[in-house]
């Protein structure tokens, strides 16, 4: 959880930063060595949310297994899910546990841990659409996706991608399709099976999973993220020996996803 | 149709209560920066300091003409690609160093028409009986400027409180922030998004109540 009340420190830095006219030096709050700071969006059920004002969910257990095995103090960070990209790349998180899929782009850029979560892409509409029956389906049609999600990308590399109607949010997706705002969302298969099962929603999936995803941890490119990631691997390779990751994916899901 | 989950929203009050505390205080730095900023500006513009004169247009016409958001995400994802020390300045400084540029810029104009609006008989009055400028300014102008100010002031600091709902994107939890990941987690949206409407309602009515109080005192001179 993030600091609640203001710290005199950071009123501190406003003034500061106000006074010298953004020309601050400001050398507090950089990156501490045995804290890992975790980004996530809390929005992404059952892997990520909030219930009663406590953070829980599948990236949460897991990577407080991980912190037990490297010794390091988990810190996890929230922010809606189009501003954890760049709160990587400024450093003020160290990697971010909300189930990145790995893509030649972001490969590009950023290092990945072992894939964790084994999964696929799945198209999702509102409940009594017999229209829909698969990802084939979808031109003419109104889709959801969340913003900087690579199942925008997925969608836009379809060959008849410029017939389809896509539609970008920051959160909320289940429920503007649920409305009838939208046709269809995408997202992986894993979590919305569960939504359904779980949620008061009128959802219900189309057809079978189209794409195989891999989901991992990104890392800066450079040699406190190179660390970080071995350090990680490490970790995820001891759960994955003892059980510890299959039984955390059980708990969650009544399924392991977390085998190829 | 579902039937609206009263249980559920009753639970959300304290928790969503706890995370008033930070909106308030964002709200209330940045109001208090904002103001000392504004003032500097308004005066800067009233007396058309040379030099300054300029700058102080080109900061109003900026922070005045680009979103609160873009500001936001500009200064704190787009600068520290460029000034990489500025990844040292938090979620929490940059919305209130984002609400303080923001509306200081709106802040200037209201007050510098207020000190523009006192009538000229009296500046010519105070300087020939001897005043220098800056009794003038503190003795003379101020004390009606800030009565005249005071309403729109208010406005703005309530518009300031509800805009702290964007520094969730900056990864500060507050008010809005808490309500969106609850929402996320129960995706009972009706029930979550009510509960935090009437939240700020409420907040900004009492604030309204200030308001008129301090409007009353301030008119105290002018009652017969």
């Amino acid at each position: 959880m993030t600091t609640r009340s203001i710290s005199m420190a950071s009123l501190r830095q406003a003034a500061l930063a106000l006074a010298l006219g953004l020309t601050a030096s400001l050398g507090a709050t950089l990156a501490q060595a045995d804290t890992l700071r975790v980004g996530m969006s809390g929005g992404y059920y059952p892997f990520t949310y909030v219930e009663r004002d406590e953070l829980k969910g599948f990236e949460v257990d897991l990577m407080n297994a991980i912190g037990e095995i490297t010794g390091d103090d988990v810190e996890f960070v929230t922010a809606s899910f189009s501003g954890l990209a760049g709160m990587l790349d400024s450093n003020r998180i160290d990697t971010i546990a909300n189930q990145i899929t790995i893509t030649p782009e972001r490969q590009k850029k950023y290092l990945f841990s072992q894939p964790y979560v084994y999964d696929g892409a799945q198209v999702v509409v509102r409940k009594g659409n017999d229209a829909i029956h698969g990802v084939e389906d979808l031109k003419g049609k109104t889709v959801a996706v969340n913003l900087g999600s690579n199942y925008e990308q997925l969608l836009n590399e379809l060959p008849y991608a410029d017939e389809i109607n896509i539609k970008t949010y920051d959160s909320n997706i289940e429920q503007d399709v649920a409305l009838g705002r939208a046709d269809a969302f995408v997202m992986d298969r894993v979590s919305a099976t569960q939504v359904i099962k779980d949620k008061p929603l009128p959802l219900q999936l189309a057809g079978q999973p189209f794409s195989r995803i891999e989901n991992a941890y990104p890392f800066r490119d450079d040699e406190a993220g190179k660390a970080l990631k071995s350090r990680i691997d490490d970790a995820l390779a001891k759960l994955r020996d003892s059980g510890k990751l299959s039984d955390i994916s059980e708990k969650w899901f009544g399924s392991d996803i977390t085998q190829p | 149709m579902h039937a609206l989950d009263f249980d559920y929203m009753l639970g959300l009050v304290p928790i969503l209560l706890g995370y008033l505390p930070l909106t308030l205080e964002m709200a209330a730095a940045g109001m208090a920066c904002a103001l000392i900023l504004a003032c500097l500006l308004a005066v800067i513009r009233v007396t058309r300091l040379p030099g300054l004169n300029a700058f102080a247009l080109l900061f109003i016409s900026f922070f005045r003409g680009t979103p609160l958001l873009v500001q936001l995400f500009l200064f704190y994802y787009g600068l520290p690609q460029v000034l990489t020390f500025l990844v040292a300045i938090n979620g929490i400084t940059a919305t209130i160093l984002g609400l303080t540029l923001h509306f200081s810029a709106y802040m200037a104009e209201s007050i510098r028409a207020a000190i523009v609006g006192i009538d000229r008989s009296q500046t010519e009055a105070a300087l020939s009986i001897g005043m220098t400028r800056a009794q003038l300014m503190r003795r003379i102008v101020l004390p009606q400027a800030t009565r005249v100010a005071t309403p729109t002031l208010m406005n703005y600091f309530i518009d300031m409180i509800k805009s702290t709902s964007l520094a969730f994107t900056l990864g500060v939890t507050e008010l809005m922030g808490a309500t969106q990941k609850e929402a996320a987690g129960s995706f009972l949206y009706f029930e979550a998004f009510l509960v935090v409407a009437v939240i700020y309602w409420i907040v900004v009515e009492a604030l309204s109540w200030v308001q008129k109080w301090l409007e009353q005192r301030l008119n105290r001179a002018y009652q017969r």
